[in-house]
């Protein structure tokens, strides 16, 4: 198994957010989450990256033969993890090229590859950034400042081609997206899948789902996966919304 | 020992003291010494010291021999260093170059600026025993590096400079402090620019943890001048950085900026005061500092705009990051508007590194203390991408490198 998550329960702050949740993603597959607003969708998407916040109060997580609680934020990035913000940070200061050349040279490093040195970098980012429709211009700039919300978005995907995860995990990336840069940004996403590697997509809305294509899709309710099965359930979530499961 | 037997013991060492009315004024500090209740809450100078540490001092004073200017003429630059406070005389068609003398004490004991009760001024105007004069000439375009170096342990440096940029002149000045003694420099420096003058000062200061440095300075700015300062406090020492501008004339500036990085039990306290004195005059004010372990500092901006300066600008800032719990960073900024067309603004932050961010980075396989430390450049990064020299900029990121490879 690639992921496995068995029976976890999270809390934050003394509420209960996460619970005893199971969820299983082999290698190659393109699992989706839909739930309502506070459901714990993000929550499960920042315990899998190894935000602090939170206090683990039951569970498993593997991750490629790994027990993911004995690797740190950065370990979990090393070994293959992405996490595509929902928000992303602004960090006025620090220049986008270095930062994500600094970042791929840390997974190579854990990885026992040699590290990519700045020609042969600059020319894989200028690609990817082109293919994304990203301007030059804006690798000049610092870590999602002053971008808007699409420009965010879409350095999300770029910084996940460039690192080229094992395991993506997209925290409501279609939100704040007009339908342009939701072409733009699905595209991206669809281009890195092989069978190799693994997407968990978190979203409220379908609309993301006509884009990229999901094998499973789970819906989450009050922090537990109340329904698993194929894409179709999409389409009783359009209907109904999410009352019925709830 | 009191002041007063302190004062007449060491009397012959102290410049100026055959001056009877440099005597008379210096009786009126020993009077203000000997009567003032110290009141810390209401007293900017004495907020985080132990006065009681810098009154009651071993007065020490060593002459130096005669010290170097070397001219480099085909860069119009000058390389000084000073010798516990003092310098040789220098003179040639660009600048001048001497010791002070009793008609400049008017200059520093006069200045209405400088807080009344600012006892290390105060200190400074009693023991006063080094300092030195620089005239750049009218319209000569200076570059000039003064590297203080003091020679022995427990010397007590109590020095004035007058720095004058006549009209139309510019310089450049770079000024070193970077003592690994235990010792104390107390320093004043006033500052003329005449019209259409400009002066950018950079202080980097970099002292050993017994070295203490207090440093005053006021600069007065008459038409179309301009003075930038800007301080790079690394010191493990103790200093003090307390700057006054004074914006005399139409469409003058002054630009007061400070960034210091303390660690372990260290101290800093900084204030910066400009006031404005006539119409179309722009300040900035701006200090950021980052703090580490049990470091503690004070920062205290003040923006005076007089009834005539209408069209002012001035703008205050200041910013701090602290590293650990036990740290802190008092701020207090201020405005005094007496006009009423002006834009002035004033802003803090001070608060731990941002997780946020520091999540950011660590989830794109970026380690704490990596993501720490790029945090803490990029708070910065405005300050060190001005600088325009090479060699400044080079001088500041090795600095900022050593700071950074202490923070855990």
């Amino acid at each position: 198994m690639f992921l496995e998550i068995k029976d976890l329960s999270v809390k934050i702050e003394n509420k209960n957010i996460l619970k005893s949740l199971n969820l299983n993603i082999n290698k190659g597959e393109v699992h989706a989450i839909m739930g309502p607003n506070g459901s714990g969708k993000s929550t499960l998407a920042n315990v899998l990256a190894g935000k602090e916040d939170y206090e683990i109060l039951n569970g498993k997580i593997n991750f490629k033969d790994n027990d993911l609680f004995d690797l740190n934020i950065e370990e979990r990035a090393q070994e293959g993890m992405f996490l595509a913000f929902q928000y992303p940070v602004e960090i006025p200061g620090v220049n986008i090229t270095p930062f994500l050349h600094s970042a791929i040279n840390s997974k190579r490093k854990r990885m026992n590859e040699e590290e990519i040195d700045n020609l042969s970098f600059a020319k894989l980012l200028k690609s990817k950034a082109s293919d994304l429709g990203i301007n030059i211009d804006m690798l000049k700039r610092s870590v999602n400042t002053g971008f808007s919300g699409g420009e965010k978005k879409r350095y999300e995907i770029l910084q996940m081609s460039i690192l080229n995860p094992d395991l993506a995990i997209l925290d409501e990336t279609d939100s704040g997206l007009d339908i342009d840069a939701l072409k733009i940004v699905t595209d991206g996403v669809n281009k890195l899948k092989t069978n190799d590697n693994s997407f968990l997509i978190i979203t409220h809305y379908q609309k993301l789902l006509d884009y990229i294509k999901p094998d499973y899709l789970h819906v989450m309710v009050n922090g537990s996966i109340v329904k698993s099965g194929g894409p179709e359930i999409a389409a009783e979530i359009e209907k109904d919304g999410f009352q019925k499961f709830q | 020992m009191n002041i007063q037997d302190n004062y007449l013991k060491n009397k012959k060492n102290i410049f100026f003291s055959e001056n009877k009315d440099i005597e008379t004024h210096r009786a009126k500090l020993i009077n203000i010494f000997e009567n003032d209740r110290f009141d810390k809450k209401n007293n900017e100078s004495l907020k985080n010291i132990n006065l009681k540490n810098f009154i009651d001092f071993k007065y020490k004073y060593l002459t130096p021999e005669e010290t170097s200017v070397i001219n480099n003429n085909q860069e119009n630059s000058y390389s000084i260093v000073s010798v516990n406070g003092q310098c040789s005389s220098f003179k040639d068609d660009k600048i001048e170059i001497s010791k002070i003398l009793d008609e400049d004490y008017n200059d520093f004991s006069e200045n209405n600026t400088i807080e009344k009760n600012d006892h290390f001024v105060n200190l400074n105007s009693l023991f006063l025993n080094s300092g030195f004069k620089i005239i750049i000439k009218k319209n000569n375009n200076i570059k000039i590096k003064i590297s203080n170096i003091i020679t022995d342990d427990d010397l007590t440096i109590f020095q004035k400079n007058n720095i004058i940029c006549e009209e139309g002149s510019s310089l450049n000045l770079i000024e070193e402090y970077e003592n690994k003694n235990n010792s104390t420099s107390n320093i004043l420096n006033v500052i003329k620019l005449e019209k259409s003058s400009q002066l950018n000062h950079f202080l980097i200061q970099d002292n050993s943890p017994n070295h203490n440095l207090i440093i005053t300075s006021h600069s007065s700015c008459k038409k179309d001048s301009t003075y930038i300062q800007k301080v790079y406090n690394f010191s493990e020492g103790y200093v003090r950085n307390f700057h006054y501008s004074e914006l005399t004339e139409t469409n003058s500036e002054a630009d007061l900026q400070g960034i210091f990085f303390l660690k372990d039990n260290n101290t800093s306290n900084n204030k910066t005061f400009v006031k404005h004195l006539a119409e179309d005059c722009k300040s900035n004010q701006v200090y950021k500092g980052i703090l580490n372990d049990r470091s503690k500092a004070t920062y205290f901006s003040n923006t005076h705009v007089d009834q005539v300066a209408q069209k002012t600008e001035g703008y205050q800032l200041s910013k701090g990051i602290l590293l650990s719990d036990n740290a802190s960073y008092f701020s207090k900024p201020e405005l005094k508007i007496y006009a009423d067309d002006v834009k002035c603004s004033h802003g803090s932050t001070i608060g731990p590194i941002d997780e946020n961010a520091i999540f950011y980075l660590r989830s794109r396989g970026m380690s704490k203390i990596a993501a720490t430390k790029i945090l803490i450049s990029s708070f910065i990064n405005e300050e060190l991408s001005s600088i325009d020299s090479e060699q400044m900029s080079e001088i500041i990121q090795k600095k900022l490198v050593r700071y950074l490879s202490k923070v855990k």
